[in-house]
């Protein structure tokens, strides 16, 4: 193991790590995948996913990951093919981004409805046209109604963490997990990341051992025609495991920490926001740098804070109306867009805010979409705009040029 | 023998109850090669009429376990089920795709070629009743030329021959593709075993009569798929390695209108029209046969 | 980790299958049904006994002889005799002779005869009493064919018989080249181990009266046959030498001494003409056939007539005699040349001799076959239409108890199986009459060609009959025909249609979309399960043979 600079000790526990390696978001999703130990991996090529695929192509060519990659001939095919792995009971991964994650639309929807606990990694990025493979959260977010758990992070770190979480909290609920990351900021930003022992990670993640599969000792058809008798109850059960996982996500969280001694929170995490009149609400890599503006303002007196959510489905209504219920005003940031209507976690948060007790001043910002940097300053310039706010508004545009 | 003998497995793998049409190929053909895969198999069916046939949700006709799948999905889905058995261990397990002309020639016909080419280890089960029988007798590209579908009027019926779908998958070099027929059930059963007994990539395409869809009466589904046979409309062949031509029936020919008449969707069609379609069998035909001759 | 896809009651969350499909009885979209109903086979319906032709081919071919003997004695006592002189109607009408060839039936029957000559009846065979007592008059195939039918049913039958052997024309008419006399001493001891009494030197008229009869018996069957020569109007006939045919043979299958001149005439074109002739030949003469009409139109069974040809005879046709010439014995005939005319009453074309086609034939002999009528001077009281006892469709007679069968009486006459089914009928008849037994039920209608699904047949001939080199055949009385072997049997019986008789090929099993039919038990070869069943039909339009119905739902009750 490397030698660990002080500062990054607690971060890193030794004990509970095997390798530290100095690696790229994609990678180490890759590497959660193997210490997840997947069984089948389906994947098609596009940027900035390919790394995940490639270094997992590497791992089951030179036998580190005992897998079946099956290398299909398009995304939906990718899916679609899990859909088939994991029905027949093994543990499945995929990865893919934007126009990828589109094309799977149909098969997103499959996989929930049929109760298929994959993990796929998706890396948020711009969608067409015109051509853009830089960061944007549109794509994931436009699978909300899919019926998967969807998770948004920050660091390299956080994504391998969440994405052995993710494994347990699916197979537990028989839901399938989205675990994204920013194109670029963090898909190609290397960052030292921890690799957690092998035997701790299993002891954590037990193999996957399904309820139902297709079994030729016990034959039943999964996905048949559904009258109107009985659709809606599976439907009914499908929001069930939703709530189920919100309740399930902070106890697997503490389960990680304990037996691999690290911790990112629950569904969201507050940072400073214990006195904090004015809170920014953020997902993805954009929380990292408003950490910086938020300290800096705190530096200077202003009681600033920060949430920023990990989980955005199911949607963690009751952790948000408890981080806000101090704060004057808050500013939700979005590097997505639902058109006419505005940032799409501004208005979730909002929906979510209504039927609760306190409703503080809300403002929905729109900001960084295409890649474009989410700079100290342009998160200044929000700060400001928030702190001088009358009345809340819905859809304040950031740096579009005139 | 005077009669022609015909016998197919004991073994009684699907069941009765389902909702096919009556007189359904489609039932007839899933009947018989479950009959030789036997309760060993995995069935993945994507949206066709079979989705509706294997009965509403809790129930399922088929008798082994089923998949049922997006439209598109049925060869790589299968190949998924594939991988994990494999996963599992299981490697004693028939995968079995079973999907529409629609699920084959055309939407599905990209994730068929997919797993055509990396070899699969699937039996890819194309049964055709030449056109979208479940949204309501729309065209595919495997309608055949002339015929009348909702979406092709009489008026104006299908203008291009049907997709060569058989040429198609010979193109990926697979080890094993069969045509096969229900009004032949032993062919049907022997390709079965046939292309149970190879690993890798197996497709067969089975002519299956669908008397709403081609305006027949029910109790001559079979009679119109022996005339599809002996009219050379639909040959039995199969082609080994993508290339290896066998013709494995050759009955005594009649002309095509004799298989055309039974069926209303070809009504319509003018003298001069039958005599484009035998053309049109004719040379099918010979280029069948110069396939054969330049096989072994 | 408990159940996450399970709730509370068990069932899955999500759409996974607990169940099959039997819940759901599709036979309710049902309109058309199937069943299974044999139908008639044109064979069957065109032997005049109505043997059970597909029926006992089946048994056949399972090798199983005693069962397809059994089968044809359901309606004909008499399989030996008949599968070697019938003029096999049944085979006429054989679909199987669109196709290809028709099938062997006259020598399957012989085949199965053949098999059991060793057998005997089994015990089941006779009915117990049911005290009714019959009289019958005459022991050719009409009397023995009642005879036995009675018998079988329980009932006392005693035969009056002038002759001194049983059999009629099967014993007095027919040579043993064709019909060895030991087969029909074995078909009427058969008949005889019934409780059937023969009489025999008995002569209705003579040594009994119908009064007699008619007072000791419940009823009389008179099946007193035709032998007496007809008449004919030709010049120089009662020179020594003319003579009728069927004394001839009665003389030769007494035994009786005959001597025959080197040349022989035979005039005439039935069995008896070519009887005749053949015997004849045996004994050495040249013999030449003069008849009327073409070869075509003659009566006779057509393989005899062929197998006479070979035989080296000589056949004239559409030559009728003039005059017999000789002083005393015949030394010659002058025969005339005749071409055919308009159909006459019997349908056939009249021959009309051709004015200067005379000529001269040296023979001496002339045996006249031109057809036998029965003697009924001795029978005063019996209603006629002019040569034959009129009986009417129940074949009784003018006389209260009195039937008559067989070639004495009206209706088809001339063969051995129509006499078997007119003493088969007028059996039936007198029983219903006397205790009200039901005739069998109406007859399902009769396969025809086109209804026989084709596409499951292969082309395949017709086997040769194997019978004596002709070299031999004409130096002796021995049987020229024989038998099949056992594996041309069995062919052949597969060969056959099996029109309207199921034969358990398993196709409609095989092609019901709805695993609707599974076999059976208990002799019923497949079960419908109407539950299921949609009544697409495909089962009874695939079937090969007819052998399945299909009706409308409404109009048959489960
Ligand atoms: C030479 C010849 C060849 C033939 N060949 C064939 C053939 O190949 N195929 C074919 O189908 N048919 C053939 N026939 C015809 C066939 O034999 C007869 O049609 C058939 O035998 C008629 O049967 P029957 O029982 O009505 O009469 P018969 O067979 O004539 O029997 C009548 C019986 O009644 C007896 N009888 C008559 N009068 C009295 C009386 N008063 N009292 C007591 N007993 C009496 C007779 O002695 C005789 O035994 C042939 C006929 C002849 C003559
Ligand atoms: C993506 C998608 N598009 C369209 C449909 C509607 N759809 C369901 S089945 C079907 C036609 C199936 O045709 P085919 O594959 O020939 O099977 P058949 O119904 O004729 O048996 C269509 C168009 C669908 N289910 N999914
Ligand atoms: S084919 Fe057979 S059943 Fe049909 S008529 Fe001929 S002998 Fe009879
Ligand atoms: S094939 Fe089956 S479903 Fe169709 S009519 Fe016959 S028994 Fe009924
Ligand atoms: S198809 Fe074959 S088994 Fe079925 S009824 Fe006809 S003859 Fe009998
Ligand atoms: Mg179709």
């Amino acid at each position: 193991m490397h030698e660990l600079a002080p500062a990054l000790k607690p971060y890193f526990n030794e004990e509970t790590t095997e390798d530290i390696l100095v690696i790229e978001g994609t990678h180490a999703a890759s590497h959660a995948a193997r210490l997840a130990r997947v069984q089948a991996i389906s994947a098609y090529p596009i940027t900035p996913q390919t790394s995940i695929v490639e270094l997992l192509s590497e791992m089951c060519a030179t036998g580190d990951l005992d897998a079946q990659f099956i290398k299909v001939e398009s995304e939906h095919s990718a899916l679609a093919c899990l859909v088939g792995a994991a029905s027949a009971g093994a543990r499945c991964f995929t990865a893919t981004s934007s126009q990828g994650l589109l094309l799977m639309h149909e098969i997103i929807h499959w996989v929930a409805a049929a109760r298929l606990p994959i993990v796929m990694v998706n890396v948020n990025r711009a969608l067409a046209p015109p051509w853009s493979i830089w960061a944007d959260q549109t794509d994931s977010l436009a699978q909300r109604d899919t019926g998967w758990i969807q998770f948004y992070g920050e660091s390299n770190q956080e994504i391998l963490d969440t994405i052995l979480m993710a494994y347990r909290l699916a197979e537990q609920v028989m839901l399938p997990v989205m675990v994204n990351m920013d194109a670029f900021f963090l898909s190609h930003t290397a960052e030292p990341v921890a690799l957690p022992k092998q035997e701790l990670v299993d002891r954590f993640l037990p193999p996957y051992q399904p309820e139902f599969r297709l079994d030729v000792n016990h034959p039943r058809a999964f996905g048949g025609l559904a009258k109107p008798d009985v659709y809606m109850e599976f439907r009914y059960h499908m929001q069930q495991a939703m709530e189920e996982a919100l309740q399930l996500w902070p106890v697997i969280a503490e389960e990680y920490k304990y037996h691999l001694g690290r911790w990112h929170g629950t569904a969201i995490e507050s940072y400073r926001c214990e006195d904090a009149e004015t809170i920014l609400v953020t997902a993805g890599t954009i929380t990292g740098t408003t950490r910086l503006v938020v300290d800096q303002y705190r530096e200077n007196g202003v009681p600033l804070g920060l949430v920023k959510i990990r989980m955005f489905r199911p949607f963690p209504v009751e952790a948000l109306r408890q981080a806000l219920a101090q704060a004057q005003r808050v500013g939700v940031i979005d590097r997505n867009l639902s058109f006419g209507q505005g940032g799409i976690f501004y208005s979730e948060l909002k929906s979510a805010l209504y039927n609760g007790d306190h409703r503080p001043l809300l403002n929905g910002y729109v900001a960084g979409l295409g890649g474009r940097d989410v700079t100290p300053d342009v998160l200044a310039e929000i700060v400001e705009h928030l702190i001088h706010s009358e009345t809340g508004q819905d859809l304040v545009w950031i740096g579009v040029k005139a | 023998m005077s009669q022609i003998p015909v016998s197919v497995p004991a073994q009684e793998i699907m069941g009765s109850g389902h909702v096919a049409c009556p007189g359904c190929g489609a039932a007839m053909a899933m009947r018989n090669a479950l009959k030789v895969l036997g309760p060993k198999t995995v069935v993945v069916i994507p949206a066709c009429c079979w989705s509706v046939i294997d009965g509403p949700t809790p129930h399922s006709v088929v008798g082994v376990p089923v998949i049922h799948t997006a439209f598109e999905t049925a060869a790589i889905t299968a190949t998924g089920v594939r991988a994990g058995l494999r996963a599992r261990g299981e490697e004693d397990v028939n995968v079995m795709a079973w999907a529409g002309d629609g699920g084959t020639f055309d939407i599905g016909f990209q994730s068929l070629s997919g797993a055509a080419e990396r070899n699969e280890d699937i039996i890819y089960v194309c049964y055709d009743n030449e056109a979208y029988m479940n949204t309501g007798i729309q065209r595919s590209s495997a309608t055949p030329w002339g015929a009348w579908t909702t979406t092709t009027p009489v008026n104006n019926p299908k203008s291009r021959p049907k997709k060569n779908i058989v040429d198609a998958l010979a193109a990926h070099h697979i080890p094993y593709i069969a045509t096969a027929s229900v009004a032949y059930p032993e062919d049907l059963v022997k390709k079965f075993e046939r292309a149970k007994s190879i690993r890798g990539m197996r497709f067969i395409h089975i002519l299956s009569p669908c008397p709403p869809g081609w305006k027949s009466v029910p109790e001559q589904s079979i009679r119109i798929s022996r005339l599809a046979v002996k009219s050379r409309v639909f040959p039995l062949f199969e082609v080994l390695d993508g290339w290896k031509y066998r013709l494995t029936q050759d009955p005594e020919p009649v002309p095509v209108n004799e298989y055309l008449r039974l069926q209303g969707r070809f009504r319509h069609l003018t003298p001069e029209a039958i005599d484009q379609i035998q053309q049109d069998v004719d040379s099918r035909w010979n280029q069948l046969q110069q396939r054969i001759a330049s096989s072994f | 980790m408990g159940h996450v896809l399970i709730d509370q009651e068990g069932k899955p969350v999500f759409a996974a299958s607990t169940g099959r499909m039997e819940w759901n009885h599709t036979g309710s979209w049902r309109y058309m049904r199937p069943r299974y109903e044999n139908k008639l086979p044109p064979c069957t319906q065109g032997c005049p006994t109505h043997e059970k032709i597909p029926q006992y081919f089946a048994q056949v071919k399972r090798g199983d002889y005693r069962g397809a003997w059994e089968i044809i004695l359901e309606d004909n006592p008499l399989p030996g005799v008949c599968g070697r002189v019938c003029y096999h109607p049944c085979e006429d009408v054989c679909n199987r002779g669109e196709f290809d060839e028709r099938i062997a039936i006259n020598a399957l029957e012989r085949f199965v005869a053949d098999q059991n000559l060793d057998r005997r009846y089994p015990a089941s065979f006779r009915q117990p009493s049911n005290g009714v007592n019959i009289a019958i008059v005459g022991s050719g195939p009409a009397g023995l064919s009642a005879a036995y039918q009675l018998a079988r049913r329980g009932t006392a039958v005693t035969i009056f018989e002038a002759a001194a052997e049983p059999g009629g024309m099967l014993r007095l008419g027919i040579p043993e080249y064709r019909l060895p006399r030991h087969i029909l001493d074995k078909e009427i001891h058969d008949i005889q181990s019934l409780g059937v009494e023969i009489r025999t030197g008995q002569r209705l008229g003579t040594d009994i009266t119908l009064e007699d009869l008619q007072n000791r018996f419940d009823a009389v069957i008179l099946a007193l046959g035709a032998y007496r020569g007809r008449a004919v109007d030709l010049p120089g006939r009662h020179l020594k030498g003319v003579r009728s045919a069927l004394d001839f043979l009665r003389e030769l299958n007494t035994h009786q001494p005959v001597d025959l001149p080197e040349r022989v005439t035979v005039i005439g074109g039935g069995n008896t003409a070519i009887d005749a002739a053949r015997s004849a030949r045996r004994l050495g003469a040249d013999v030449t056939i003069l008849y009327r009409r073409s070869r075509t139109e003659m009566p006779a069974v057509r393989e005899e007539i062929e197998a006479a040809l070979e035989e080296g005879i000589d056949l004239k046709e559409c030559c009728t005699p003039v005059e017999v010439l000789g002083d005393e014995s015949v030394r010659g005939l002058r025969w005339i040349k005749t071409r055919l005319g308009e159909p006459d009453d019997s349908g056939r074309r009249r021959p009309i001799p051709i004015p200067g086609s005379e000529a001269v034939l040296e023979t001496g002999a002339v045996l006249l076959a031109i057809g036998e009528l029965p003697e009924l001077e001795s029978l005063p009281a019996l209603g006629t239409t002019g040569s034959r006892i009129a009986v009417n469709d129940h074949y009784q007679t003018n006389l209260e108890g009195v039937y008559a069968c067989g070639d004495v009486a009206d209706g088809p006459v001339g063969t051995v199986v129509d006499a078997i089914a007119t003493g088969k009928a007028t059996a039936l008849a007198v029983l219903h009459s006397l205790l009200d037994q039901k005739p069998a039920a109406n007859q399902p209608p009769v396969v025809t060609y086109d209804q026989i699904n084709l596409d499951y047949f292969r082309h395949q001939s017709r086997p040769a009959l194997p019978h004596l080199d002709v070299r031999d055949a004409v130096q002796s009385f021995t049987e020229v025909n024989q038998t099949l072997s056992p594996d041309t049997a069995e062919q052949e019986a597969v060969r056959c249609f099996s029109c309207g008789t199921c034969i358990e090929c398993d196709l409609c099993l095989i092609y019901c979309p709805d695993v609707a039919i599974t076999r059976g038990s208990n002799g019923v070869p497949y079960v419908i399960n109407y539950d299921f069943c949609k009544g697409c039909g495909v089962c009874v339009e695939e079937c090969p043979r007819e052998a399945m119905t299909f009706e409308e739902e409404l109009s048959c009750t489960n």
